[in-house]
Order: structure tokens, then C-alpha cells, then sequence
């Protein structure tokens, strides 16, 4: 996922710190880093959702110039790219400093606090601590299951994820994808028996028809269309399936 | 305030095809009919352009030339921009402020008065600049500003 195909042309030849690498045109710099094994520290980035680069924790450098590698397309041939300097290291602190004043506590930031050496800086302090790091993983994954239910919305230091005029979103399913790919885990939610509540709304669990384990809302089975099986009984039903098939020999 | 009923709303819509394309144009027809935009125009966009509410919801929230309660029926815009700024504008938006009997960013319990800020309107030349109504005056001082009330 994530490679834009509008680059044709044959494969290109270039190193990351100083490794060679042949790539398609239009690789991301990030997964042409992973093919080499180089781990580069991203936050918004997540292999399922759509790409959008907003975060920077990512930034790199290709020749003279710092990018995110998480949406920066490798295209010319000969390209050189750092993943690890001075430059970087420093932006990536400035980075880590924004994201430490928002969420001080997220285990996530915390660690990249601690690897990278940032400590609070009382000078940038004047937002609140409300753990969202605005990086819009919950919006994306909204998104990509069809719901979109709540955006980022307002500008600046004002810009919160909610739904429409600021209230429960009708269009939410309580599937709760958001709150799993929040890297925070600021999104909340509580599950009580067959009781589900997330973003202000209320949801019924539906009891899965072989085991009887309330385990979906209406809503989400309504979207995704399924057998309404619980996973642990999904998975046996297969299991099932597959060793109940004839065998050729 | 107009109160937006469903035949204006689609009178004003209808003539948009049902592209996405179309969000911030039809957003601001309503907008500069009602000054404002209801939330039933907001719904009804979204569901013209198959659209999710929240999407539309954000893109209303996100422009200043773009409201989501009443503005005043004349509004008072006055510019905040670096230039503007350094030329005098909080002079300016201080006189304003008391011709009008208004903070900066209210609007009148009347709905006759409104009073805004931008950040730089590209008239640098003229700073300060304050715009009624969309019409431009430069080179703006507290007793002209105080005039145009
Ligand atoms: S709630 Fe979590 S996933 Fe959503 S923008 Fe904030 S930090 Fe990111
Ligand atoms: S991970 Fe690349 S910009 Fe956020
Ligand atoms: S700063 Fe006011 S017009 Fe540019």
C-alpha cells in the first residue's frame, strides 16, 4: 500500500546512509528504508491507513534536504538519502518537544522523549495537555472503514478530532478502529457486557450466533455484511471448513 | 436573522451539480444569503454531494469567510496582518471596538453590527486597512475608522 504508481520508468539506483538500493520509481523513502532494515521513527504513518505526512517525526534527508520520509517518492536516479545525522536529529527533537506538550504521558511520546533526549520546554508551553496529537490516524481510519464519522476540525491550536457541530457523530458505528489506531490511546471507550459507548454514542453488542459472546454492534455487522461470528468462532468455523475438505490424494 | 427553510436552501443548492467539487461554492452561496450557515444547510449539502457530515462540517469550520452562527449584517473587517499591524491596527480595532460597543469578533445582539480580523488582505500599501462590507478603506486611523460606523 502507499506507493504512488503515477511513476513509470525503469528502476532507480541510489543509497540510504550510505547503503546502495535499487528501486522502483516513486518508492517511498520509508519503505525503501525498511527493505534495508533501517528503522526510521514515525508516528502519524501506519502501514493500513492512507499516507499523510503530517506529523514530521519521520523527517530525513535527501540531499540537502530534510523530508518526510513517510511520503517523500524516490525519483531520480542517484538520489542519496541520510536517516540519521545532526540535522535530523534535531528536527526530529523539535518534533518530539510539540508532541511531549500535548501528551506528556502517552507511553509512545515518552519513549521518543527519552531516546532522543527532549525534556519539556516551559517556552513552547501554551496548549493544553489533552493527549491528542492531532496526527489524524482516528480521522483516517474512520475513513478507510467507510464511516468517516469524525474530522479534524478547526485550525492552529484550536483543531480537535470531532464529530459533526461538535456533537456525537451520527454516522459513528462504534467498530472503535479509531481508538485502536490512536498512538495515544486518548480515544475512550467502554465495553460492558453487551454495552458499547465511544465518542458520546451508545451501542448495543450483538451476541455472536455460535458462542453467544456479545461482541459487535449492530451498526459495524450492518457495514461489513459478515456472518456475524465472533473472530475465535470465525476461526474455527474455517478451521473446520478447510480440514472437512476432500483431499486430492 | 433569516430563518432557513428548505425550499431557499434547495432554490440556492439546486443549480449545483452533485460533485464534490462543488462544496465551497454551494457553501458559500448560503452563506452569503443567510450570512451564516445552518446547520440544515450544512446536512443537506453533504447529502447533495454524498458527501460525510463531517467532512462538510470541517471544511465550514476551517475558512474565516465561512460561518457557522449569524454574522452581523454589516461587518466590520479590520486587517491584523504584519503590516497592518505594525501601521496601527490596534489603534484602529480599539476605536471600532468602542463606536461599536462591540469586542473584537462579536456581533451585535441586534444582528445589525458585526466586527472581525484578518490576517492581511494583500493591501499592504494601504495599511491599516478595514473593510465594511467587503469594500476596502486604507490608510485607516481611529477617527476614520470611528467615521465609517
Ligand atoms: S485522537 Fe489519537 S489518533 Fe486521533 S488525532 Fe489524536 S492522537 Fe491521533
Ligand atoms: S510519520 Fe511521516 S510525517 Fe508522520
Ligand atoms: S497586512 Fe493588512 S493588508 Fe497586508
Amino acid at each position: 500500500m502507499n506507493e504512488p504508481s503515477q511513476y513509470l520508468g525503469p528502476m532507480i539506483k541510489g543509497t540510504i546512509d550510505g547503503l546502495s538500493i535499487t528501486v522502483r520509481p516513486g518508492t517511498v523513502l520509508l519503505n525503501a528504508a525498511r527493505t534495508l532494515g533501517i528503522h526510521i521513527p514515525t508516528l502519524c504513518h501506519h502501514e493500513g491507513l492512507p499516507p499523510d505526512g503530517n506529523c514530521r517525526l519521520c523527517v530525513s534527508q535527501v540531499g540537502g534536504r530534510l523530508v518526510a520520509s513517510c511520503i517523500y517518492p524516490l525519483t531520480a536516479d542517484g538520489f542519496q538519502a541520510q536517516t540519521d545525522n545532526e540535522r535530523i536529529r534535531y528536527a526530529r527533537s523539535l518534533v518530539i518537544a510539540l508532541m511531549l506538550i500535548r501528551a506528556p504521558e502517552a507511553p509512545v511520546v515518552v519513549a521518543l522523549a527519552r531516546e532522543y533526549g527532549v525534556t519539556e520546554q516551559p517556552r513552547l508551553r501554551r496548549v493544553t495537555a489533552d493527549g491528542c496529537l492531532r496526527c489524524g490516524r482516528c480521522v483516517r481510519a474512520c475513513l478507510t472503514g467507510g464511516a468517516e464519522a469524525v474530522s479534524l476540525v478547526g485550525r492552529g491550536t484550536a483543531r480537535i478530532v470531532t464529530g459533526p457541530f461538535f456533537e456525537p457523530p451520527p454516522d459513528c458505528v462504534g467498530c472503535l478502529s479509531c481508538a485502536r489506531m490512536c498512538p495515544t490511546g486518548i480515544i475512550g471507550f467502554t465495553e460492558l457486557f453487551d454495552r458499547r459507548q465511544i465518542w458520546g454514542r451508545n451501542f448495543q453488542l450483538v451476541p455472536c450466533p455460535t458462542c453467544g459472546r456479545p461482541w459487535a454492534t449492530e451498526e459495524e455487522l450492518a457495514r461489513l455484511n459478515a456472518d456475524r461470528l465472533c473472530p475465535a468462532c470465525r476461526r474455527r468455523a474455517m478451521a473446520e471448513a478447510i480440514s472437512s475438505c476432500p483431499t486430492e490424494n | 436573522m433569516t430563518n432557513p427553510d428548505q425550499k431557499t436552501l434547495n432554490s440556492i443548492l439546486d443549480g449545483y451539480p452533485g460533485e464534490p467539487v462543488n462544496l465551497l461554492p454551494m457553501l458559500q452561496a448560503v452563506q452569503t444569503k443567510f450570512r451564516y450557515l445552518p446547520r440544515e444547510a450544512i446536512i443537506l449539502v453533504a447529502e447533495k454531494l454524498s458527501l460525510p457530515k463531517s467532512r462538510v462540517f470541517a471544511v465550514a469550520n476551517f475558512y474565516r469567510a465561512l460561518s457557522l452562527t449569524p454574522k452581523g449584517e454589516k461587518v466590520f473587517t479590520v486587517c491584523q496582518g504584519t503590516a497592518c499591524h505594525l501601521r496601527g491596527a490596534p489603534v484602529v480595532i480599539g476605536a471600532l471596538e468602542k463606536a461599536l460597543g462591540l469586542n473584537l469578533g462579536q456581533t451585535s445582539p441586534d444582528g445589525r453590527y458585526g466586527l472581525e480580523s484578518v490576517n492581511c488582505l494583500g493591501a499592504c500599501a494601504l495599511a491599516p486597512v478595514v473593510t465594511v462590507d467587503g469594500v476596502l478603506h486604507g490608510a485607516m486611523t481611529a477617527k476614520k475608522a470611528a467615521k465609517l460606523v
